[in-house]
């Protein structure tokens, strides 16, 4: 057996060992016997096999030399032909593959089978491997040989009723590519039928405008029908698997014709009435469309990204530390660090006012418009500069915990990291400083206990300074508890956080706050976390963890006067996803706070993402 | 700012004839230390939570003989009845001063014989709080040291004026020969601040320095 999996899927992303030349080479040799490998040609104009739609042909075998370069720059000779062959090829349920051979072509590996039934052939399928160059990574890490390694599932065609059969085998494939260190896993299949099982598996349009035409479309469904659905609950629909799983609560009538298509009117050839909720209504009715579904393979969790180019267009006056550079340069960062490949990227929408009014006074909402539009250049205090778009990109970040918590609830992905602007845990409830305007965490959390339920929310906050309006908006609530570690408010903005405050009222005992001496570093720093963090995440037993997550800390962020390095939000990073898995099923939404030097932002918030990926060695930075 | 103003207005106060149990028992119910003893409004002495313990321990003193006798004490024995006052008019100063000196925790506050508030500590306390606007989120503190040589005072406050920093509260002390300026602003960015004065030529001192 040469597909070793010494590592467990938490312990991230350490790959088997390869295997020699000469086992790969014995490997090639036994298909070669068997008569399964072949050489393959992209040729569109000569096309195997009568009537398919594979757009390769068949051909002589290349030379040794190449046949063990290629396998090497995509396989990495970490498993044997013959053995990724068998492996590829396994039975599942009743169903075989039959007619399969691997194919070596001059980009990519190619797998091809029919797939079958005890004597019928109900479908086929295609497999491409390919190593492909991802122009985000830049010049260096190209030579350096970092590719995508990317699998398709180009062409698959299955009976019907052989549905439960693809997603076991998706599933299955899911893992073997994963511990082959495989980035990527796309299946690309066009939805005319069961569009909605597809939909609820996680496929998306392969065409954005597709997508927002389909939400238009239901929109004007829900119009014309007078259902009782709000605005915003459209808008916030952001992929295929959202629709499929829209208002359960909410059944409309979808008639079927005698074929089992169906259709949202009544006529004569639909004629069966049946009532469905409205998302899978909705999904069963609608026109063909083009699917895709991209499996994150390489690391152990699914983590997402939000982000919105939107949110550069807050622009607070020249020389302000909390500009639009410091998330540009993140975002360029990511881009080309081979870690946007690995994440769900994912979009904010535009909040209604009334999920924001939950955490912020209706008056102090129209004296921040106000603000904006009368083109004031400082809201409430210097700290608060604001330009044109300040408004629009605050509702934009709040809207993005939002989506974020969308993301983590339903499943999309397991946990997140909100790339938003401007920060937010300095808002109170009438208030804004310190660069903040809206209490996006606060937003989001409330949304997460209005609409999926939530009861326990756990916030810890490693911003270097207190989150003052956190604790404000939650300070009487005991289904929220909120944890502040930072700079002692003696040394450090904006005065407050001190041991004493322990919330009030009913929330008495669910406030924390931990502050830190100036040049507090990682050990000290890391006893604390361990010591009083920990144990009260296992007090509380929350069902979702949420962060407010500023890098700040940093020994080289200039605005404070902690000394620590990425490794400190690693630890934390790693810790909080244990207890995440223990009490709320991995779930974190994890938001970006402060963080004022480039660099340091940028190293921390990544070694922060690939953490919370579950990669092992999430520190790129000498000092990490 | 006058006593009048910082005083607790709603006084507890006790009768002469009231037993020392109850004063004990109000002195527990509100955790409070000092309690006014007052004859038709007008102000005899004053009871503190020591003069109480002091009798208690007296009384299980006499017992100590075995019996099981108690004797209902009133206020009127254990009371001091030379009592120093304040008046509404007088100044925090003045009040801060007399408890500093003669390590008091409250002084009555009187009109003429009339009680109309009380002075305590507490109170000189959160007077301390709310002038250096310690509480409250969205300031930070930092020192500055200053020749002493009010040009170089006006100097920083021009200085702040410039960088837009608001300041929320401002001391003067003496230091070393020197003042030191305990200021209050209202910014995050702390740093670009003390860089800012710094290069400017003033000694902000680094923060294990500080002088708490």
């Amino acid at each position: 057996m040469s597909l070793r999996r010494e590592n467990l899927p938490l312990e991230g992303l350490g790959l088997p060992h390869p295997l020699s030349k000469r086992e790969i080479e014995k490997g090639f040799e036994t298909l070669i016997g068997e008569n399964r490998l072949f050489g393959a040609e992209l040729n569109p104009d000569i096309i195997k096999k009568e009537g398919e739609k594979r757009k390769f042909l068949v051909s002589r075998l290349p030379s040794r030399k190449k046949l063990l370069s290629r396998w090497e720059r995509i396989f990495r000779d970490l498993i044997s032909p013959a053995c990724l062959f068998e492996r590829a090829s396994t039975k599942i349920q009743d169903f075989e593959h039959r007619e399969n051979m691997l194919l070596v072509g001059k980009d990519r590996i190619i797998y091809d089978t029919q797939i079958a039934r005890g004597s019928d052939v109900v479908g086929e399928m295609t497999l491409f491997f390919l190593a492909e160059r991802d122009r985000n990574l830049g010049l260096l890490a190209y030579l350096r040989g970092r590719r995508n390694r990317i699998v398709y599932i180009d062409h698959i065609r299955l009976s019907q009723q052989s549905s439960g059969y693809a997603s076991s085998l998706f599933r299955y494939y899911e893992t073997l590519f994963h511990d082959l260190g495989f980035h990527q896993f796309r299946l690309s299949a066009s939805l005319s039928v069961g569009k909605y099982y597809w939909a609820k598996e996680g496929f998306d349009c392969l065409d954005r405008e597709e997508f927002r035409r389909m939400k238009e479309s239901l929109r004007d469904y829900v119009k014309e029908r007078g259902l009782p659905v709000e605005e915003i609950d459209i808008n916030r629909l952001t992929h295929a698997y959202d629709i499929a799983l829209f208002r359960k609560d909410l059944k409309v009538s979808a008639y079927c014709n005698a074929e089992g298509y169906y259709s949202l009117k009544k006529d004569e050839e639909y004629r069966e009435e049946k009532l469905f909720p409205l998302g899978k209504a909705y999904l069963l009715s609608a026109k063909p469309w083009d699917g895709y579904k991209i499996i994150y393979t390489n690391t152990p969790r699914r983590t997402g990204l939000l982000y919105s180019p939107g949110y550069l267009s807050h622009r607070p006056r020249a020389g302000h530390p909390e500009n639009h550079k410091r998330l540009g340069k993140l975002i360029e960062a990511i881009r080309k660090d081979d870690l946007q490949g690995s994440l769900v990227l994912l979009e904010p929408f535009l909040p209604d006012m009334r999920s924001l009014e939950k955490v912020h006074s209706a008056g102090y909402l129209d004296e921040f418009r106000n603000n904006v539009r009368t083109g004031k250049k400082t809201f409430a205090t210097v700290d608060c500069s604001i330009s044109e778009g300040s408004f629009d990109v605050a509702l934009l970040a709040a809207g993005g915990v939002m989506a974020g918590v969308d993301a983590v609830m339903n499943g999309r992905v397991d946990n997140i990291f909100c790339a938003v602007r401007p920060p937010g845990h300095h808002a109170g409830r009438r208030s804004a400083m310190g660069f903040c305007f809206l209490n996006n965490i606060a937003v989001g959390a409330c949304y997460a206990r209005d609409v999926y339920g939530v009861k326990k929310i756990f916030i810890l906050d490693w911003d270097v300074h207190h989150g003052n309006g956190t604790q404000e908006i939650f300070e009487e609530d005991p289904l929220t508890y909120f944890c502040s570690i930072h700079e002692h408010p003696t040394f450090s903005f904006p005065g407050t956080g001190r041991r004493m405050e322990k919330g009030k009222g009913e929330g008495y005992g669910f406030t924390l706050n931990l502050p830190v001496k100036p040049h507090t570093a990682d050990r000290e720093f890391l006893d604390l976390f361990e010591r009083e963090v920990i144990p009260e995440i296992d007090r509380f037993r929350p069902d979702l963890i949420m962060v407010s997550a500023g890098f700040d800390a940093h020994k080289d962020d200039p605005i404070a006067d902690l000394e620590l390095t990425e490794r400190s939000f690693v630890h934390m990073t790693r810790r909080i996803c244990e207890m995440a898995d223990t009490y709320c099923k991995g779930r974190i939404v994890s938001v970006l706070e402060g963080g004022y030097n480039g660099s340091s932002l940028t190293s921390s918030a990544i070694a922060h993402i690939k953490t919370l990926q579950g990669r092992s060695e999430p520190c790129t930075s000498e000092e990490g | 700012m006058y006593v009048g103003r910082r005083m607790t207005r709603k006084v507890i106060a006790m009768s002469p004839n009231d037993t020392v149990r109850d004063a004990n028992r109000v002195l527990q119910e509100n955790r409070i230390h000092h309690l006014p003893v007052v004859e038709g409004g007008e102000l005899v002495g004053i009871v503190s939570d020591t003069d109480v313990r002091k009798w208690v321990l007296k009384e299980e003193k006499i017992n100590e003989g075995g019996t099981i006798y108690r004797r209902t004490g009133l206020v009127d024995e254990i009371m001091t009845r030379d009592v120093i006052t304040m008046s509404p008019e007088d100044t925090i100063e003045d009040a801060l001063l007399i408890l500093h000196k003669k390590r008091f925790g409250a002084l009555p506050v009187v009109e003429g014989r009339t009680l109309v508030g009380i002075i305590t500590k507490a109170d000189i306390l959160a007077a301390f709080v709310d002038t250096l606007r310690i509480e409250g989120a969205g300031g930070v503190r930092i020192e500055v040291i200053l020749p002493r040589d009010i040009s170089r005072l006006l100097r920083l406050i021009r200085k702040l004026e410039e960088m837009r920093i608001e300041i929320r509260s401002l001391v003067l002390s003496p230091f070393q020969g020197e003042f030191v300026a305990f200021l209050r602003i209202g910014t995050i960015d702390v740093a670009k601040v003390k860089s800012g004065l710094r290069d400017s030529g003033f000694t902000v001192p680094a923060l294990k320095d500080f002088l708490g």
